[in-house]
């Protein structure tokens, strides 16, 4: 369908729309226009992609600037979902247009998706599909290979060379397999393709860290410009990416690693020498200029690149005592032996960066600024070296990155160093953390960078939590009602068991036999009523362990088995995607299944359990975290301190998202229905910090319920789903066409004026009359002023 | 991307392997002495055990028993190894000394390329020294320059210790603070839990008491709850504030950095009556003698040779009124001067107009628009 929003004609390649996708395209609208960031709630299952695809695309064929988006997400499969949803708008555009756009539309992912050549494809991990692409692809290979030595080259990668650079690929949208597809026809390698024509995309779609990662975002995203329209899809989880994104863990395994790396590197110096000792003069000789200038020659074959540097840093020289290649690796040494004996330490200690620094300068004479250069000065050197086995050199990477963070960042991380794996423990096995606690750290640059920065998610509540957290300020914070023609999920509270005894995960009842009893009776009550699947949430893998091993001496697990097959997620992924697979299975073919899973496991984030893949949600017990863990400690210090969150809200709001999480994993669309139980007596009290949308469906009735009076409510509400509903009641309600769509407007235009009527009439009461009364003083200011000059 | 290290389970292994736990003089093992100590002399860094030290270097100083190494060697200085590889730990040590000599700092050098350069001339003999290239030219080196700079040595050195020591109290200052905050915390929660214990005590015992409506009670002690909880907040906030602000003092008082640095550096330049405004002549150079026609019959007057008078004064008093009024424009100047005299003017009366614009006359103004 078609319609205007204010002058901007939007093509909508559904006949319907929900009311909430058109909130949503005004709010993201508004925020175009405006230029700034915004917060957009949008409840899950409602078309978020698509109406955020179709209102920006439209924006930018009918605007001049043709703004680019860039458009993130989490995984692989939200990717290619995206990249379809793309597909098909394009084809949408080009059949009511009646003509094709000049539109590029391509998605990025790893090495590891999307290499084509024979070998290099079959391996498992991505580091590995990585470093051998660099051996067949670096500039320096290719310089062998025309002196005629005998080096491998990528084909595949070496065909691109012979197409026009601005046109490696047609324009249109190409999903992932379209341009594996493509790549494979044309024998050129898809990875490439799409890193060089970057530039020329409408559309980018790819995941997070290509962004928000430093370390890859300087190389692959650093020719975007300041007015692409960046979105972040499924961003409640976005400060722990930020946070992960700079963290760095080292043990000791690792540092014999890098040790090993470092006495390499000084071999490789030797040879180099010897053989052609002017390239490393080279080097030297830029590197007295400045690493900008050094690093004039790197491109998409860098070794790896600089965690947030700042961009003075980059344009000053490198100092001179880490200058000649022999010099810094000493200098490597020298910081992985420290590293080493700071590992020997039988007790945990946590200190900031300076104070590392400053017993690091006692003892070793280490400076902080070239301490600062070290992940820069590495990259270089490796280059210099043209080595080829780059992932022997991971781990001494890791440290020169760590050395940098630590040498630049004075706030916002803290060392800490844990000898042992756990309080038991007794043989030593030190880590040392060098964690980030400030998510607004590694977000800043694209917040600086950009002009409009849309975050969005189905579940991203408290609002305001998220520009507190990272630092920023928003024009528009938005949460969406979901429009419904019947009530389609049942959300509850559960609080008490059928002995009225209450039933919680806290730690003083959480292992008391009668909560346990409590808890099982309600599984096997929602066994017994669901059709199809049930999926129940843990708050963490140690809790589910104790209470399923409660529930097999109590017979609670024979009950469900008598009704449904039993199913259980572990850390281990393979097992998982099997317990998964089979439980699908169960659901499509039989009584359905129990998947029994963690609140923070894999399964609770981008598994979706639509229509009857999932019936029932339980969320047993709220998935608080870990809080003796002293790394969250700190991160609660610091949110405390500088940005003035309290421990408990911060706690709690955590746990809130995660359980929202849960919850909307059941419901994917409208047509979906779905029972979401909230069982602990806590929840009754975090309400509010619900999605809006689930806390809206959520009657007060509905709330503080035993299992039993959650038992007959949910086959009541089961009962009714179970009767037809023709799409026809839905009309005008929850979904509408174009002429609904039309008359919503009018009203909307009708109560606006009639608003600004009454505005004047009463004075300037509405925000109207405020805006025009501060238009006005401006200019009598500006009057004012002339005045005064004249 | 997180990099989680996988916890090696064989890092524990290596720790008791590695052939490091024998004593390579009289080979006991950890094994048979769970407690032993390793020493090393940085005379030749041959790694011994402690009993080893005691039996052999007790009665006064003794060869180095290690099979080629003739080093003699002193009871007193043998110490504890700090780094894994003695390698390093040689390094570290003459390091040490070669930043006890070379400690100039980024401010001593006019640009930073100079500085850069140093650094790496510095590290160029540290390795020299190191490796045993050039050992005996090194040493030199190193002795001379300790020798022709040993001022700015000092000076430096103390400008360090002070750095350190700056650091060490501020570290020690934060901490503090750091601590204090964590507790107000702690007590702010431990309060808010009571008086929301309190509440629901005094509810009950309301209830029990049996007076007035039920939910009404419920209602009343829900709102009292919730001012209390704002008021609380709002205090926390205030109290927030103010540690910060402290904060903020505690660092400019510790920053004492700054200033001494600017004082020392500059101790012998002396009092500059004119204030900086150099007599300095840069349209001309003052000779010592010119030769004129006209001055030839009075230098040989005795009456202008006598003590006091001095023909260089003069010919400098003359080329100063020659060249005095070069490169002075003085319509540039006047121009100057009437702008800056008016622009001052104007500009305050702008901006009180936009204080009062935007206090009061905006209000009256927009009022005034409808
Ligand atoms: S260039 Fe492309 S196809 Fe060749 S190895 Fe690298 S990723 Fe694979
Ligand atoms: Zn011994
Ligand atoms: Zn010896």
């Amino acid at each position: 369908m078609k319609f205007n929003i204010d002058d901007l004609p939007v093509l909508f390649p559904y006949p319907r729309i929900y009311p909430e996708q058109y909130a949503y395209m005004c709010d993201l609208k508004r925020t175009l226009d405006n230029g700034g960031h915004c917060v957009l709630e949008m409840p899950s299952g409602t078309g978020k992609t698509v109406s955020l695809l179709s209102l920006i695309v439209a924006f930018q064929q009918y605007y001049p600037e043709h703004r680019k988006l860039i458009y993130c997400s989490r995984t692989m499969s939200e990717i290619e979902k995206a990249l379809a949803e793309l597909k098909n708008l394009m084809k949408f555009r080009t059949e009511q247009l009646g003509y094709e756009e000049d539109f590029r539309g391509l998605g990025l992912t790893s090495r590891k998706n999307l290499c084509l050549h024979p070998s290099v494809k079959r391996e498992k991990s991505g580091a590995v599909v990585d470093a051998r692409c660099r051996s067949l692809t670096a500039g320096f290979v290719k310089e062998k290979k025309e002196r005629g030595e005998d080096v491998d080259l990528c084909i595949y990668h070496e065909n691109l060379d012979l197409l026009e650079p601005h046109n490696l690929i047609p324009p249109g949208v190409w999903t992932l397999d379209d341009t594996l597809q493509y790549g494979e026809s044309q024998k050129q390698c898809p990875y490439f393709t799409v890193r060089r024509m970057m530039s020329f995309c409408n559309v980018i779609i790819y995941s997070y860290h290509y962004l928000l990662d430093p370390k890859i975002a300087e190389r692959v995203s650093r020719e975007l410009s300041k007015d692409c329209i960046v979105v972040f899809d499924e961003a409640h989880n976005i400060d722990n990416v930020c946070i992960e994104s700079l963290s760095i863990d080292i043990t000791e395994d690792s540092l014999r690693k890098a040790g090993r790396g470092a006495v390499n590197l000084e071999r490789k110096i030797e040879e180099m020498k010897a053989t052609d000792a002017s390239k490393l003069q080279n080097e030297y000789a830029k590197l007295v200029e400045g690493l900008r200038e050094a690093d004039e020659a790197r491109n998409e074959d860098a070794f790896m690149s600089n965690p947030a540097l700042p961009d003075d840093l980059l344009k000053e020289a490198v100092p001179g005592n880490i200058r000649r290649a022999e010099h810094f690796v000493a200098f490597l040494k020298r910081f992985v032996e420290y590293l080493k004996t700071r590992m020997k330490v039988l007790h945990v200690i946590s200190e900031t960066p300076p104070s590392f620094l400053q017993h690091l300068k006692e003892l070793t004479f280490i400076e902080k600024k070239p301490l600062r250069f070290c992940a820069e000065r590495l990259t270089s050197l490796v280059r210099t070296l043209e080595l080829t086995s780059i992932e022997d050199y991971q781990p001494l990477q890791e440290v020169a990155t760590f050395a940098t963070l630590c040498a630049t960042y004075d706030k916002g991380f803290l060392l800490i160093l844990e000898p042992f794996e756990s309080e038991s423990a007794t043989v030593p096995n030190p880590i040392l953390h060098l964690t980030c606690l400030d998510a607004a750290i590694a977000i800043k640059p694209v917040f600086e960078r950009f002009s409009s920065v849309i975050i969005t998610s189905g579940t991203i509540s408290p609002l305001e939590m998220y520009p507190k957290m990272l630092d920023f300020t928003t024009v528009v914070q938005e949460s969406y009602n979901m429009t419904l023609a019947r009530r389609s999920f049942l959300p509850m509270i559960v609080t008490r068991g059928s002995d009225q005894g209450a039933i919680s995960s806290g730690f003083q009842i959480r292992n008391d036999p009668s909560v346990v009893r409590n808890y099982g009776n309600l599984l096997v009550e929602f066994a017994k009523l669901t059709p199809d699947g049930i999926v129940v949430f843990f708050p963490s893998y140690l809790y589910m362990e104790s209470i399923i091993s409660m529930w097999q001496g109590m017979g609670t697990l024979d009950a469900v088995w008598k009704y449904k097959l039993i199913l259980i997620e572990t850390p281990d992924s393979q097992e998982t995607s099997l317990a998964l697979e089979t439980y699908r299975h169960a659901c499509s073919n039989g009584r359905g299944a129990v998947l029994l899973c963690v609140a923070r496991g894999k399964v609770s984030e981008g598994i979706d359990f639509d229509h009857h893949y999932g019936r029932t949600v339980i969320c047993i017990g709220v998935p608080f975290q870990y809080t003796e863990s002293r790394i969250l400690k700190a991160r609660l210090e610091f949110l405390r301190e500088q940005y003035r969150i309290r421990e408990n809200d911060f706690l709690s709001f955590d746990a809130m998202r995660h359980a929202a999480q849960c919850l909307g994993r059941v419901l994917r669309g409208k047509d979906d229905y779905g029972v979401m139980v909230l069982a602990d007596r806590r929840f009754q009290k975090k309400r509010s910090q619900l999605p809006k949308w689930i806390n809206q469906a959520l009657l007060d009735a509905d709330t503080n319920l035993s299992v039993d009076q959650a038992t007959s409510t949910a086959k009541k509400f089961l009962k009714t789903m179970s009767t037809p509903f023709p799409a026809r009641l839905q009309d005008g309600i929850s979904t509408w066409n174009e002429q609904q769509l039309a008359a919503h407007k009018e009203k909307v235009e009708d109560e606006n004026i009639a608003m600004l009527q009454d505005g004047i009439q009463n004075g300037h009461t509405g925000s109207k009359g405020g805006a025009a009364g501060n238009e006005f003083d401006d200019e009598e200011l500006d009057e004012a002023m002339m005045g005064i000059d004249a | 991307m997180s990099r989680v290290a996988q916890r090696g389970g064989a890092s524990s292994a290596n720790r008791a392997g590695d052939g490091e736990d024998i004593c390579p003089v009289c080979k006991t093992s950890r094994y048979l002495n769970p407690n032993m100590r390793f020493l090393v002399n940085p005379e030749c860094y041959h790694k011994m055990c402690e009993s080893c030290v005691d039996r052999i270097f007790s009665h006064g100083p003794a060869q180095c028993p290690v099979a080629g190494c003739r080093r003699t060697l002193r009871k007193n200085k043998f110490r504890k190894q700090t780094f894994e590889d003695i390698q390093v730990e040689r390094e570290v040590d003459i390091r040490r000394r070669v930043a006890d000599v070379f400690n100039r700092r980024e401010e001593d050098f006019d640009t930073l390329l100079d500085y850069n350069n140093y650094l790496n001339d510095v590290e160029d003999l540290t390795f020299n020294l190191i490796y045993k290239i050039d050992l005996e030219e090194s040493e030199k080196k190193l002795e001379s320059y300790r020798l022709d700079n040993e001022q700015s040595i000092s000076q430096n050195k103390a400008l360090a210790s002070q750095e350190s020591q700056s650091a060490e109290m501020r570290k020690m200052m934060e901490q503090e603070q750091a601590k204090l905050r964590r507790e107000a915390a702690r007590r702010e929660e431990e309060q808010l839990r009571r008086e929301r214990e309190e509440g629901r005590q005094e509810v009950i015992n309301k209830l029990a008491a049996g007076d007035g409506d039920a939910s009404k009670i419920a209602r009343e002690s829900h709102s009292i709850v919730l001012k209390k909880s704002s008021a609380r907040r709002a205090a926390l906030e205030r109290q927030q504030q103010l540690t910060n602000e402290s904060n903020g003092a505690t660092k400019t008082n510790f920053s004492i950095k700054g200033l001494k640095q600017k004082v020392e550096p500059e101790p012998e330049k002396p009092y500059d009556p004119f204030g900086g405004l150099s007599d300095a002549r840069d349209s001309y150079v003052l000779q010592d003698d010119y030769d004129v026609d006209w001055l030839r019959s009075f230098k040989q007057d005795p009456r202008h040779n006598v003590g006091g008078y001095d023909f260089k004064e003069f010919y400098d008093r003359a080329l100063c009124d020659a060249f005095s009024g070069l490169g002075v424009f003085i319509e540039d100047e006047m121009a100057g001067k009437e702008l800056s005299s008016i622009a001052p003017g104007s500009v305050t009366a702008a901006a009180q107009a936009v204080t009062e614009g935007n206090t009061n006359e905006a209000k009256i103004i927009a009022e005034d628009v409808f």
